[in-house]
């Protein structure tokens, strides 16, 4: 993948030095560089820069039998699965790429109590045993006790609950871990900081640094597991997931008892109609997630239903090793009829019975329950 | 004739065979089933937070009570201390009914190294309790003799990560173990080919735990099995007799003639 804005580095000091990818930007890999990243013995920024390069794209093939084979190894023939549930599209953010940003002409919608029971109901009756709950930035009408309770009654029903909303106080997050919260999901989206500011303009997550350090205040308060991510098409792909590989291992080193996992969200189109300035292709996404793989090969890859279902039922086991299922973007939407648009495009509608069905064809197995609420 | 294989014995329990299979990372719960009835193995763990009562398709438990002659070990894998751990054990034996316990305490998500200090904290309490306690360790024979005077009825030191098929990579702590250990050593963790596992039992372990070799394998009933010869070949091999081991040639004219 080129670096088109590695010589931009004028802002580049903005970033603390244990996540500055600089250093790795503008080199240039040869066939050979990739075979010995190939075989690395200590994977390290060296060699993911190695297997992210255009050098590296004429290796898919070995790449993809080197990241089967360690996902097999940590994870065996298995696939977790999970689902989100958006409690609510009120966001007063200007996410430049979001459906629920502050400027779109959207009907906004709020989950009552009642709405979220009857939800979580309906999932549970799928099966599921993985929740992921989501709201944007925080409101009045999405605020911090407004998630407690959902977390409240998520554990009710769900051995493993999770959050993807705003960052939130050490303090904050271990309420959340007190009700049964396991682990948070923030993405950086971007860790670039010329692209950073024009892509959230104003709002809460405007403010870059606040951001990165907020994983590690979820997993300092209380949280077990931190879900790291960038959104792929936002800026150059190098330069994020140099500096994304540096945050998950700077966790690993200062959080040591910190699950981590890596997500590969990638911006198609985007509810309305945001365009990727960098965009991403298949072949290129399935680069990284097997560079990730080689290089963190025992932190969990996940993959949701933003990619198409054949990509899906081709990465399954070759890098990721947890995905996403029968996903709503719409607030609500399981258990009743959720409101019309969504955060984003949802490309694998597949259901439950039918996603395992692929699985199981594949010779993986798909895993509800992986975790148990004796481990809160 | 044949093999010598002698029984393991685990507290008040024997087993036929000695070597126990983990039941994570398989294909399928058949392609599980099929490997353990292949391995001959009469015990088995499971972890606990893969128990699902109300999803008969996502449940590692049901289909293993039923099978016959075998025994259930649930294990405490996703424990960070020894609360958590005791906490797991306690709704393990509640839902299995099995005396059994593998207390397995990782800290750390990624590489899943065994916490020696809340092991031990937790081996005491539930070995107090009743369990029948199998810690997964460090290969550390302080720690080991350790577990065995609180009670533990085995120590399952690790011969390499979990998942890694590092093989013995530790084979000189797990020498020292078994020197000096009173009861049962089980290799846990390592374990890549069935020549190790026989290398183990050669050494002196009293039985193999192995899972991610056999569930990995292309055909996972077919290694189950190879696993199963190669800590018989070795547990036999051990009692036959190893020839001493010398690497100093006996001198045709020897070098004490002067001694008379």
């Amino acid at each position: 993948m080129k670096s088109k804005i590695a010589n931009r580095q004028s802002s580049i000091v903005d970033l603390p030095s244990w996540l500055d990818p600089s250093p790795w930007l503008g080199k240039k890999f040869s066939a050979r560089d990739v075979e010995q990243a190939l075989g690395a013995e200590s994977p390290n920024e060296d060699t993911l820069a190695a297997l992210l390069s255009p050098a590296a794209a004429d290796f898919l093939e070995p790449m993809a039998a080197r990241a089967q084979a360690l996902t097999r190894r940590h994870f065996g023939r298995t696939v977790q699965l999970y689902v989100p549930l958006y409690l609510s599209s009120y966001c007063p953010g200007g996410c430049a790429y979001c459906g629920f940003a502050s400027d779109r002409d959207t009907e906004r919608h709020k989950l009552s109590f009642e709405q979220v029971e009857t939800e979580l109901a309906a999932l549970k009756k799928m099966g599921l045993e993985e929740i992921l709950l989501l709201t944007g930035e925080r409101t009045p009408q999405a605020d911090f006790e407004y998630v407690l309770k959902c977390v409240e009654l998520a554990a009710k029903h769900f051995h493993k609950v999770t959050i993807e909303v705003f960052p939130m106080s050490g303090k904050e997050y271990g309420q959340l871990a007190e009700a049964g919260c396991t682990g948070v999901t923030l993405y950086q989206e971007t860790y670039h900081p010329d692209v950073y500011p024009e892509m959230h303009r104003w709002g809460p997550k405007s403010n870059m640094l606040e951001r990165i350090k907020a994983p590690g205040r979820a997993l300092a308060g209380g949280l077990r597991m931190a879900g790291l991510g960038t959104l792929l098409g936002l800026s150059d792909p190098l330069f994020d997931l140099i500096a994304l590989y540096r945050h998950v291992r700077h966790l690993q080193k200062t959080r040591w008892q910190a699950g981590l996992s890596v997500s590969f969200p990638r911006i198609q189109n985007e509810a309305g109609g945001f365009l990727a300035p960098h965009p991403v292709s298949e072949k290129q996404l399935a680069q990284i997630v097997f560079a990730f793989r080689i290089c963190l090969s025992d932190v969990p890859l996940v993959l949701s239903t933003r990619e198409s279902a054949a990509f899906r039922d081709g990465m399954a086991g070759l890098g990721c090793n947890k995905m996403s299922v029968a996903s709503k973007t719409t607030v609500g939407g399981y258990g009743d009829e959720g409101s019309e648009e969504g955060q984003f495009d949802v490309n694998d509608n597949r259901g439950v019975d039918e996603f395992c069905a692929m699985l199981r064809a594949r010779e993986l197995e798909p895993v509800f329950k992986n975790w148990d609420e004796v481990y809160r | 004739m044949k093999l010598e294989t002698g029984n393991l014995k685990l507290g008040s329990h024997e087993f036929g065979s000695r070597l126990i299979l983990g039941t994570g990372k398989f294909s399928n719960t058949e392609t599980m089933i099929r490997a353990i009835e292949a391995s001959g193995t009469e015990l088995v763990t499971v972890a606990l937070r893969r128990f699902n009562r109300e999803k008969p398709d996502d449940d590692l438990c049901a289909p293993l009570a039923k099978l016959k002659n075998v025994t259930l070990m649930p294990n405490t894998s996703g424990a960070m201390n020894a609360k958590e751990a005791v906490r797991a054990a306690q709704l393990g034996r509640e839902l299995s009914g099995s005396p059994f316990v593998k207390v397995e305490i990782h800290p750390n998500p990624h590489h899943l190294m065994p916490d020696a200090i809340e092991t031990y904290i937790a081996a005491k309490e539930l070995a107090a309790d009743g369990f029948i306690v199998l810690p997964y360790i460090p290969a550390d024979p302080v720690l080991a003799k350790k577990l065995e005077d609180v009670g533990c009825a085995a120590v399952m030191p690790l011969g390499a990560a979990i998942g890694s098929g590092g093989g013995l990579s530790t084979a000189d702590m797990i020498q020292l173990i078994i020197r000096d250990s009173n009861i049962p050593v089980i290799v846990d963790a390592g374990l890549r080919a069935p020549s190790e596992a026989a290398r183990a039992m050669e050494m002196g372990c009293d039985a193999c735990l192995v899972n991610s070799a056999i569930a990995a394998a292309t055909d996972p009933a077919a290694m189950a099995k190879a696993f199963a010869l190669g800590v018989e070949t070795g547990f036999a091999a051990r009692n036959a007799g190893l020839m001493p081991k010398s690497e100093v040639a006996v001198a045709s004219s020897p070098l004490t003639s002067f001694l008379g």
